[in-house]
């Protein structure tokens, strides 16, 4: 019989706070951390049709974990390294005591480095001296920088992976996490999402794919609006989230704090388009279906979704066309959010960030508002949808991402069993 | 060779910075690996950094002969004499001697 997994240990880096409970407090209350760009001083943000990002602020790696690893590893990284930290404290998993073979890292994260990669390669091609490349250009830029620090800083010796399918990145660690401890190759595995890509070319390369919102640069905290009428594209954002994911039995054997199970999961492609997701939204309802059969519940189960709704008008569209699709008439009986509302798109974060918010939805029993969902788009209005923070006692959660490459994922949690 | 003490001076404040320890408290003699705790990757960092402040390039058949810092001091101040040092490449220089005063 397959071990069931459960999730014991939350951590966060995010435009509204860094750590669980700052993040929480602020989603509760629908606090934006969308503000204008500053960071790409003295670079001028004249050229750019979007100026706004959720930035994480005032961030200082050396104030988190020790400088001798944090100083090593680009920005998304140490992102990752903060949020393991925290999530490692809040589960009690103590390292000493566990078979360090048997606790692997798993990190989803889409563009890696880019900070450094950026400052490199246009240092290179300004002034053509490839020997003054820096030596740890390499190290720092390949993708799986986050997974391998992680493990060095925590001895964690099991399978180390790095999963990197754009902004649906850290829903697969968290799928593929579930399938290691299930499949008896680890007992815990420190799951991961991170990006810090609010980088001049990344940036540009986002505004190019006419991706972004640009009709609110004046007026940041609208400018993410899920399911709202006026939405004109996504906000990126920065952050990183960490879920401990253990056996239940390794969690018995511990008496570990238990916020919820993790309980299925469904790894898809369309097969479509690059950046455009199929109109009528079968495959991410198909996505969604074979993960709550892999959790053994039905549609009607579902109490809440965690939408990937990043805010463009296509997505969004296509991911309610989809909820209905498959939960039909008890579509508008789900309590839905968006937590990009909130924060932006965190790329390769926002799997992570998300499965929080569903875990801590069925752990407390309160849902996060969808900021600015002033005015329901009639093409994607959901009764569940508010612009208020919700209560119920939710038993089922689903979690939603898509990435660029027509790529899809679905995550269930449920309530832990008492 | 005449020690020039502003090179060892910016080299151990170099160090110093990258360790974070008190430049004085960096001796000379001081092994890079065994009494600074360098790994190899580490050197490399370094003797990127001293590549910057003293505006040189250090060929790959020279990092051998660089074990402690008096070497390294050494090495500087010699490539810093020869102001027609070769560039890399051109002329392969044979390795050092850890004394680090053979010439290039």
């Amino acid at each position: 019989m397959r071990s069931r997994v459960v999730v014991t240990g939350l951590g966060i880096v995010s435009p509204i706070g860094i750590g669980v409970s700052d993040f929480w407090k602020a989603a509760l209350v629908g606090q934006s951390g969308i503000s204008a760009i500053t960071s790409f001083d003295p670079f001028p943000m004249d050229g750019y049709r979007s100026k706004v990002a959720g930035q994480v602020r005032d961030f200082a790696v050396e104030r988190f974990v020790d400088s001798a690893h944090g100083e090593r590893v680009d920005r998304y990284a140490q992102f990752a390294l903060v949020a393991a930290k925290e999530a490692l404290a809040d589960s009690g998993i103590q390292m000493a005591k566990e078979n360090l073979h048997r606790v692997g890292v798993i990190v989803g994260a889409g563009m890696g480095g880019m900070v450094m990669g950026e400052r490199e390669i246009t240092q290179l091609y300004q002034q053509q001296k490839p020997y003054r490349v820096h030596p740890n250009f390499i190290p720092v830029i390949t993708l799986n920088s986050a997974s391998g620090i992680i493990a060095m800083v925590y001895g964690a010796k099991g399978p180390n992976l790095t999963i990197s399918t754009a902004c649906s990145s850290s829903a697969h660690a968290l799928g593929q996490a579930l399938h290691c401890i299930r499949e008896g190759r680890a007992d815990v595995v420190i799951t991961v999402g991170a990006d810090a890509s609010i980088t001049p070319l990344v940036f540009a390369g986002f505004c190019s794919l006419r991706a972004l919102s640009s009709k609110f640069n004046d007026h940041p905290e609208k400018a993410s609006r899920p399911f709202d009428r006026l939405r004109d594209g996504f906000i990126m954002g920065e952050g990183a989230g960490t879920l401990i994911l253990e056996s239940v039995a390794h969690a018995k054997k511990r008496k570990a704090r238990v916020y919820a199970e993790i309980a299925g999961y469904a790894a898809t492609s369309e097969a479509y388009h690059m950046v455009i997701p199929r109109e009528d939204g079968l495959e991410v309802a198909h996505t969604m279906r074979l993960a709550l059969a892999d959790a053994g519940v039905t549609p009607a189960q579902v109490d809440y979704i965690n939408a990937h709704a990043t805010s463009t008008t296509i997505g969004d569209a296509v991911e309610v066309r989809a909820i209905r699709r498959l939960f039909k008439s008890s579509a508008d009986k789900i309590a839905i959010s968006a937590t990009k509302s909130l924060i932006g798109h965190t790329l390769g974060a926002a799997g992570a960030i998300g499965g929080i918010a569903s875990v801590l939805a069925l752990h407390t029993g309160q849902i996060h508002p969808t900021a600015n969902y002033d005015d329901p788009d009639p093409v994607c209005a959901l009764a569940g949808l508010s612009r208020s923070a919700q209560e119920r006692r939710v038993k089922v959660a689903l979690l939603n991402a898509f990435g660029f490459g027509s790529n899809n994922a679905a995550v269930v949690f449920k309530r832990a069993a008492s | 060779m005449a020690t020039d003490p502003t090179i060892s001076l910016r080299i151990r404040t170099a160090l110093g910075k990258y360790l974070k320890r008190d430049p004085a408290t960096i001796l000379t003699t001081q092994h890079l690996r065994d009494d600074l705790g360098l790994d190899s990757m580490a050197v490399i960092e370094l003797l990127y950094r001293i590549e910057e402040a003293f505006d040189l390039q250090i060929p790959d058949q020279d990092l051998v002969g660089l074990a402690n810092v008096g070497h390294v001091v050494n090495y500087v101040e010699m490539r810093l004499e020869k102001t027609a040092s070769p560039a890399p490449n051109k002329k392969p220089a044979k390795p050092s001697k850890p004394k680090g005063k053979k010439k290039i």
